[in-house]
């Protein structure tokens, strides 16, 4: 069991950081250097004097102040000596994007220092008789000891037949819920056993925090520039992810969620799905050029946590994975072309998008990344009433299959249709999954040479990018969502699509 | 004859960012256990704009079930306070 796609303390505390920070950047004097409001944020936050959730209140509130550096975008501060909360801050608070890595980094002293994977016995054992675990075992590894039977993890290959032998369920298996959620398996231990991200094998998809019990992991954001910039007079355009459709409530319809944005102070809400597009049809393209001849498969490329580990995990095979833009990349590159002295914040599900942004090649485009989380945030503090809002809409609009590119096998679908309406009898196999490790399997099958002429469509959440680690709605009702707001569109595929060929 | 619970949950801003999307989805799934139960009251989950209920300061998700408004609202309390409307209507008979 996870805890993710529920709501917990945890759920509500990560909210009330990024809430406390937009507020902030909203109200602050915008020429004076004064951060004693994050001296106070702490008491907001946990208020009385009661632990409600760690052995003490003051554990508690340490802990939010480095959450807060690290929602302003600052690092951590060091364990072992002296450094005050505000350091640094008088820096980040500009509209200069600032976001160093790393970006997803474990806060060392909230860290229960779960042990790794392990098998267990618990005090259900009754120490029977028959005792069928010790006899299961193939590698002599559980004896029975005094009250109850141990199990040596030294010897300890875990089968689970122990656990399958055992009449009293009595053997369990636990692990840290970091590292089960990260595909990557770059979750590894400090000197005091604690969770330690190895940052060579990271990709920032961003499961780990959203999985971590007692909230130990967190990665850095973007609000306080992106207001700032805002604040400052900067024209700021919004660029939103296919999978927004939903998140922000039930009633926040899609034009809802555009006028909100609108009423932040940002000039223009342009939707991703329109950068999806614009990708499908050149991925078509690159697929019919070169599979199965230059390349044996082709990857997607709009996962950029997908398309990372794809080639780190076969660097021999990176050029298999499409060299298009994201869909983010591509809808910004139209807005600079259009205005180059505009800002971009790019609004979406996705953690790894803020590590993309920094990439060379696309800094220059995306300036902020955001999520709906840290938006819905923004939202509130702002005051910003969704459900009271007037209707808008995209001056600019996506088609269908773009605007299913948030929900898994939408991105393959959208390829699909554009080869057929190229060369309709060309058949294009598709390969498909979901979460790293399952894409760690599939990588395993391309490169023992049964993905040839495939597409492969690599997605590193659960359920595409409506399972996002910066999502609000749960799964099932936002993938509906955006298949209900695609059929609205009215151009079925990206050929169809009016406006892709229009200078603006 | 079947009885009907009421349940709206405030969907304005600051209550959604406080989890009322998953408080919804958390009412929803009582309709399961209800029926193990043998209960036959309906359950209805209505969502509703903004009740401006936060403005005072006090922090959401808002949720009222059959006319009682629950402030600060945790899944468990409101889940709680359905099932024991469903239980006053299992009180009258056998089960």
């Amino acid at each position: 069991m996870s805890i993710r796609g529920l709501f917990t303390p945890i759920t509500k505390i990560r909210r009330q950081v990024f809430e406390e920070i937009a507020r902030f950047a909203y109200e602050r004097d915008l020429k004076s250097d004064d951060f004693y409001y994050f001296y106070e944020s702490p008491y907001r936050i946990i208020p009385g004097e009661v632990a409600k959730y760690r052995d003490s209140v003051f554990k508690e509130r340490t802990i939010i102040r480095e959450r807060i550096r690290l929602a302003m975008g600052l690092p951590l501060r060091p364990t072992t000596s002296y450094q005050n909360l505000t350091d640094g801050m008088k820096e980040c608070a500009s509209s200069k994007k600032q976001l160093e890595l790393p970006l997803v980094t474990v806060i060392p002293f909230a860290c229960e220092a779960c042990k790794p994977d392990h098998f267990k016995v618990t005090n259900n054992c009754k120490k029977c008789l028959a005792h069928p675990c010790t006899s299961v075992c193939p590698v002599n590894a559980v004896s029975i000891g005094k009250d109850s039977a141990i199990i040596d993890s030294e010897k300890c290959i875990k089968c689970g037949r122990c656990r399958e032998a055992c009449p009293y369920g009595a053997i369990i298996r636990s692990g840290r819920p970091c590292a089960e959620a990260c595909g990557a398996k770059a979750i590894e231990s400090d000197e005091l056993g604690r969770a330690k991200i190895n940052q060579d094998k990271c990709v920032a998809c961003g499961l780990c925090i959203v999985s971590c019990p007692f909230a130990a992991i967190a990665d850095k954001s973007e609000i306080l520039q992106l207001i700032t910039a805002i604040r400052s007079g900067e024209k700021v355009y919004a660029i939103i992810a296919p999978s927004f459709v939903g998140q922000f409530g039930p009633l926040a319809t899609p034009g809802k969620i555009i006028s909100g944005i609108r009423e932040l102070g940002m000039d223009y809400v342009m939707e991703v799905s329109y950068g999806a597009d614009i990708g499908s049809i050149h991925e078509a393209e690159e697929f019919m050029e070169h599979v199965p001849d230059e390349k044996p498969f082709l990857g997607t490329s709009c996962c950029p946590a997908w398309a990372s580990f794809a080639k780190a995990t076969l660097p021999d095979y990176a050029y298999c994975i499409a060299d298009t833009n994201t869909p983010m990349v591509a809808t910004a590159v139209k807005i600079k072309e259009h205005d180059p002295n505009a800002k971009v914040v790019f609004i979406g599900p996705c953690i790894a998008k803020k590590i993309e942004a920094t990439y060379e090649d696309v800094a220059p485009y995306v300036d902020y990344v955001i999520t709906y989380e840290e938006l819905m945030g923004i939202f509130s503090a702002k005051g910003v009433e969704l459900t009271e809002l007037e209707e808008s809409e995209f001056d600019v609009e996506a088609s269908a299959d773009g605007r299913n590119y948030a929900v898994s096998g939408g991105v393959a679908n959208a390829v699909i249709n554009t080869v057929k309406n190229r060369d309709p009898q060309r058949e294009v196999p598709v390969m498909k999954a979901e979460t790293l490790a399952e894409c760690r399997k599939m990588l395993l099958l391309a490169k023992a040479g049964k993905a040839t002429g495939h597409l492969l469509e690599g997605m590193a959440c659960s359920g595409g990018c409506v399972g996002g680690p910066g999502t609000l709605s749960a799964i099932p009702r936002a993938s509906k969502d955006v298949k209900a707001f695609a059929d609205k569109s009215n151009f079925k595929t990206a050929d169809d699509n009016i406006y892709l060929n229009i200078k603006k | 004859m079947a009885k009907k619970i009421v349940v709206e949950v405030c969907t304005g801003t600051h209550c959604v960012l406080m989890g009322s999307m998953h408080m919804m989805d958390s009412i929803a799934s009582l309709a399961e256990i209800r029926e193990e139960m043998g209960s036959t009251t309906e359950i209805e989950v209505k969502a509703v704009p903004c009740l401006n209920l936060c403005k005072s300061g006090t922090r959401g998700p808002f949720v009222i079930v059959d006319g009682k408004t629950i402030p600060q609202a945790e899944a468990d309390v409101v889940m709680a306070e359905i099932m024991s409307h469903c239980n006053d209507e299992c009180s009258n008979c056998d089960c």
